[in-house]
């Protein structure tokens, strides 16, 4: 990788083999609607995130970022171009087995309603090896919810956890299953700033700790300082990237963007 | 996914009972038919097996009649000769009157008690069995103690009947007998319909007792089978080929299909009127679970997005619905029979006509109900299920905006609804104008269906113009309920379907039933010379007869009701050929005043006018010319074909030539001041009372009464079949109040924001209220259309071929139909309408 400080719209490095990177995406367009309303939410957008690595994609409003994460994520169909998850091309998929991929392979945090409110918090972590029909792997469990300071919560509804730990018990879901990548959207959006820290903070110590790789869309630049670069979006394509962001660089960088 | 399925149920109880109320009632209907039918079944075969509980055969004595007397006591002495047989006991009884305190003579049936032995089956509440001549017990309708004495008249004795038939046969003399004990006859059928006494073999035999069957008791160890076999042989060879021998088990079973044979039936058409509530539910039900699963979209998004299958999905949702129908089945069961067991418990005190004594619960019942339930209840969830798989991931992502699921079955409802409507309806205007009930049928079902199908597509059109037309009548509220009215169309019309079918079906037999009466009474005219006629039928034509009292026609005259009357005398006269000696009445000239119609005037002096019955019958045609002679004269007489009376009738006057002055009166006609009114009714009854003061004998008869008797059946049959179709739109009500009430937890944040800005409480309430009547309101007037189509159509595909049709709507009916399934959705609404008026306004703000 060559690190570099300079907010531009950067080549993807060639070179290196494929199965570095967690997902990759190549010529990816989006269009919604058709003829006059047609709107293009991507255009031709060709991203790399490598693993290990905790990547925000930022942008306006508008700017595509949320449809690339569902593109990425195998919940949204492109209208042309390809996504890999590892060395799947996710674009080729047909529906059961991207479902299998999203149980086995992917996490999800979503800004709000992610946990299914008649469940307890265990059974809501669980819910996707629940749903592959296998058991979490001895110790994992107890150390994951230990590390996202569930362990006396886990019996608890949804209803009777705050935001932050509702958050938390969605990334320990996210976490188990030791999923290639974790897409997060606006993980934090409907948090205090303290809950939210907690959240990035633990996100960012998976990514240290244990090698996962995390991809995050967020509109909050003290949140993207978390991720060890940033991606910038406009108008559907990549206009930049920030590495190592702090929050001044990101404000910074997004202001360039929005001249 | 099981956890997770069992978690859904336990969090949605409240809202899946709440619907699963329709398969409740549906499965309860089907069960108590059930139930209540074996229970009849038992009870009946309880009191016809227990003169037979301890025989082993039944020998059926052939006809008595000019055999010999002694010929059934030999037969059982041949038969009790058979090995194995126990004992023989012959059953005879006889008919008599009881002459009550006040002269009074009633009927009561006399059956034999053997003197003693295994073959006395009566069991006794008070006192002892009868044990020689003079004695007797009482039961059924006999009021009398023990101690008590009755007179008893005999029949005469058949073969002191004169030769001459002119003398009147003697009566016996009274018999004084003493009564010695009370039988209970416990949950006999029969028990209640004639006083019953229990005599000595001998005594009936005095008193002219026929003797019906030879019961046999067997020994102890004696094969069934072969005893019956043997007892076969022995009463062939006494009685000869006429005498037919059953198993006391077999002759059990023919008198239980004898009396309950027709009952089958009756029980086959209850289960129809079940299934209609069956098919009703299910579609509450599919549309139930078609608003909770959209009320669950974000959460199936998110259960697809973290990797569950369609399959998973399905199964899981197919599940609840499992568990849904087996609750709402046993719920259904329990309730079926405690629905029979009350009908049993009233019908047994109140002395009812169908034969209920406990409760016969058959295990075939119970099952039934409970697989009928979950199978409906699964298979209404199908399609709900199966739309839940097409919610996709992304709709997790985006929860405010509720991803509408495309429906490609919209499409095939329509072609298909289509496709049986257009033909079906071609054959049912075809069977109604041709008369034929199969074509009409066959054309009306698919009709029916394709309305059904087509509804989805029809209804909330229509809804929506309504909304537009009467909403703006209800202020904010109305205007606000046209609107929400159509926000789900799919929605709104799955309610609406389910009660639309209730109120087509109820309609249709509304319609048809007035038309019927239309019909019938519309012939009547044909039929019935006058509303009423007094008619002798004693049958003395002779001068000097009896006849009826001249004063009557003068009393019936002063009876407060009736308008004229004319006095209709009649003679024997002697016609020529094969007509031989003829009735013949004469007509007044104020017959005029009296006659329903013109048709086939009074003939005149000279004529002789017969009815096209008597005319075919007797090869008779107008212009012929008869030679007739009476007592008193002789003349020739022109025939004329026509009119309602079918006998031979002349003018008065020329029946006083031919038969004298003092031909007896034979009939009055009267008309009635209100005969298509409900006055008439009274009138009616002064008149019976007058003529049986007077003549005793005289039978009253008549257009008004045929109508009254015809009007009495069709009520009580509109009333039981309006009574059963209400179950299926109670049901149907029952889905109304649901889809409301589970559309108000969907719009909470709506409401509060109606609350934050301003609207009171009450306004809200009306919303609700509002939108429940424009649903169920629309869905009526459809019901009755379609009804009223299938009504007339039926009534004339049923009728067409016999008579000529009448085509009535009862439009006062109908309109109260309409009235009373719009009210009645509105008040299914009341309870959801009064919880959303208490949304408090900060519910608007929440997420």
């Amino acid at each position: 990788m060559s690190p570099s400080t300079t907010p531009t719209a950067a080549p993807l490095p060639a070179g290196p083999d494929e199965t570095t990177a967690a997902v990759r995406a190549e010529g990816l367009t989006k269009v919604h609607g058709r003829g006059e309303a047609a709107v293009t939410a991507l255009d031709g957008v060709d991203v790399r995130v490598d693993r290990g690595s905790f990547t925000a994609v930022m942008g306006p409003s508008g700017s595509g970022k949320s449809t690339l994460l569902h593109c990425l994520a195998g919940l949204d169909a492109p209208t042309s171009g390809q996504v890999w998850v590892g060395a799947t091309e996710t674009t080729a998929l047909r529906e059961k087995e991207l479902t299998r991929l999203r149980r086995d392979r992917i996490g999800f945090v979503f800004q709000a309603f992610n946990l299914l409110p008649v469940l307890t918090a265990r059974e809501n972590a669980l819910l996707p090896l629940a749903l592959a029909g296998r058991e979490p792997e001895p110790g994992w469990f107890e150390e994951v919810t230990g590390r996202l300071g569930l362990t006396d919560r886990l019996d608890h509804r949804p209803s009777e956890l705050s935001g932050g730990q509702q958050q938390r018990v969605a990334v320990a879901r996210a976490l188990l299953s030791r999923p290639d990548v974790v897409f997060a959207d606006e993980p934090t959006g409907n948090l205090d700033s303290r809950a939210g820290a907690e959240v990035l903070s633990l996100l960012r110590s998976a990514v240290r700790e244990t090698g996962q790789t995390v991809v995050m869309v967020t509109h909050d630049p003290s949140a993207a300082a978390y991720a060890d670069r940033v991606v910038l979006l406009a108008d559907g394509r990549l206009a930049g990237e920030v590495h190592s962001p702090t929050a001044d660089s990101v404000l910074a960088a997004l202001a360039a963007l929005g001249g | 996914m099981l956890h997770l399925t069992l978690a859904q149920l336990r969090a949605s109880v409240g809202r899946l009972l709440a619907s699963a109320l329709a398969v409740v009632i549906a499965v309860a209907f089907v069960v108590a038919t059930l139930v209540v039918s074996a229970t009849a079944s038992a009870t009946v075969r309880t009191a016809v097996a227990a003169p037979l509980v301890d025989a082993a055969a039944v020998v059926l004595l052939p006809s008595q009649e000019g055999s010999d007397p002694a010929q059934p006591a030999a037969a059982a002495d041949a038969v009790r000769a058979v090995d194995g047989v126990a004992d023989v006991a012959v059953d005879r009884s006889v008919f008599v009157d009881l002459v009550g305190e006040g002269a009074e003579r009633t009927f009561a049936q006399v059956d034999s008690v053997p003197a003693a032995g295994a073959l006395r089956w009566q069991v006794l509440s008070a006192g002892r069995l009868p044990e020689g001549p003079g004695e007797v017990a009482v039961a059924g309708r006999v009021d009398a103690a023990v101690g008590d004495r009755l007179s008893v008249v005999p029949p005469p004795d058949p073969s002191a009947i004169a030769t001459d038939p002119e003398e009147p046969v003697a009566e016996p003399e009274p018999q004084d007998v003493e009564v010695v004990g009370v039988v209970d006859l416990g949950g006999d059928p029969t028990a209640s319909f004639v006083p019953r006494l229990f005599a000595d073999p001998e005594q009936v035999a005095g008193w002219g007792g026929t003797a019906d069957q030879l019961r046999v008791a067997a020994a102890p160890g004696a094969d069934g089978t072969a005893l019956v076999a043997a007892v076969a042989d022995a009463a062939t060879q006494a009685l000869g080929p006429g005498a037919e021998v059953r198993s006391a088990a077999d002759q059990t079973d023919v008198l239980v299909e004898e009396l309950t044979g027709g009952a089958l039936q009756l029980v086959g058409l209850l289960l129809v009127f079940a299934a209609v509530s069956v098919l009703v539910a299910g579609l509450v039900i599919a549309n139930t679970f078609a608003v909770l699963l959209a009320q669950r979209t974000r959460e199936l998004a998110l259960l697809r997005c973290v990797g569950a299958t369609a399959t998973q999905v399905r199964r899981s949702v197919l599940l609840e619905a499992l568990a849904t129908g087996l609750v709402a089945s046993a719920g259904g069961v329990l309730a079926g029979v405690g629905l029979a067991g009350a009908a049993s418990a009233v019908g047994s005190a109140l002395d009812s006509p169908v034969p209920l004594a406990g409760l016969a619960v058959p295990a075939s019942a119970v099952v039934v109900g409970m697989v009928l339930g979950t199978v409906v209840t699964v298979v209404a969830a199908l399609a709900p299920a199966r739309a839940a798989t097409q919610v996709p991931p992304l709709a997790a992502m985006r929860p405010l905006d509720p991803v509408p699921v495309r429906s490609r079955g919209g499409v095939a409802r329509l072609v298909l609804g289509l496709v049986l409507l257009v033909p079906g309806a071609a054959v049912l205007a075809f069977g109604a104008a041709t008369g034929s009930l199969l074509v009409g049928l066959a054309g009306g079902l698919p009709t029916a269906l394709g309305v059904v199908l087509l509804c989805q597509r029809a209804v909330p059109p229509v809804v929506g113009l309504a909304g537009r037309v009467l909403g703006p009548l209800g202020g904010v509220p109305g205007r606000l309920a046209a609107r929400n009215a159509v926000r789900t169309p799919r929605r709104t019309a799955a309610t609406a379907t389910a009660l639309l079918v209730g109120v087509t079906l109820t309609s249709t037999f509304l319609v048809g039933a007035s038309s019927t009466r239309a019909t019938v009474t519309s012939g009547l005219d044909e039929e019935f010379p006058t509303d009423v006629q007094v008619v002798d039928v004693s049958g003395g034509y002779d001068p000097g007869a009896a006849g009826l009292p001249g004063g009557l026609t003068g009393e019936l005259a002063a009876v407060p009701g009736v308008a004229a009357v004319a006095a209709v005398p009649g003679a024997l006269v002697q016609a020529p050929g094969d007509l031989g000696e003829l009735a013949v009445l004469g007509l007044p000239p104020e017959v005029f005043d009296v006659v329903r119609s013109r048709t086939g005037d009074a003939p005149a002096d000279g004529e002789v006018r017969v009815g096209q019955g008597f005319a075919d019958v007797w090869g008779v045609a107008a212009g012929d010319v008869w030679e007739v002679t009476g007592g008193a004269g002789t003349a020739e007489l022109v025939v004329r074909v026509g009119g309602s009376v079918d006998q031979p009738v002349v003018s008065a006057a020329q029946l006083a030539a031919l038969a004298g002055d003092d031909a007896p009166l034979q009939q009055v006609w009267l008309a009635l001041d209100d005969a298509e009114g409900r006055g008439a009714a009274d009138a009616v009854d002064a008149v019976t009372e007058t003529a049986a003061a007077a003549a005793p004998g005289a039978a009253v008869q008549g257009a008004v009464l045929f109508r009254q008797s015809l009007d009495d059946v069709l009520d009580v049959l509109l009333l039981v079949v309006t009574a059963l179709l209400g179950i299926a739109v109670v049901i149907a009500l029952v889905g109304v109040g649901n889809t409301l009430a589970l559309s108000v937890v969907e719009r909470r944040q709506e409401l509060g924001l109606l609350r934050a800005l301003g609207q009171p409480a009450g306004g809200v309430r009306r919303t609700l209220l509002w939108e429940a009547g424009l649903v169920a309101g629309v869905a009526s007037v459809l019901g009755v259309a379609l009804g009223v189509v299938l009504g007339l159509a039926g009534t004339a595909s049923a009728l067409g071929a016999t008579t000529s049709v009448v085509l009535d709507v009862p439009w006062l009916q109908v309109l109260a139909a309409v009235v009373v399934a719009t009210l009645a959705g509105m008040v299914a609404s009341l309870l959801p309408a009064r919880r959303a008026a208490r949304t408090p306004p900060v519910a608007a703000m929440a997420a």
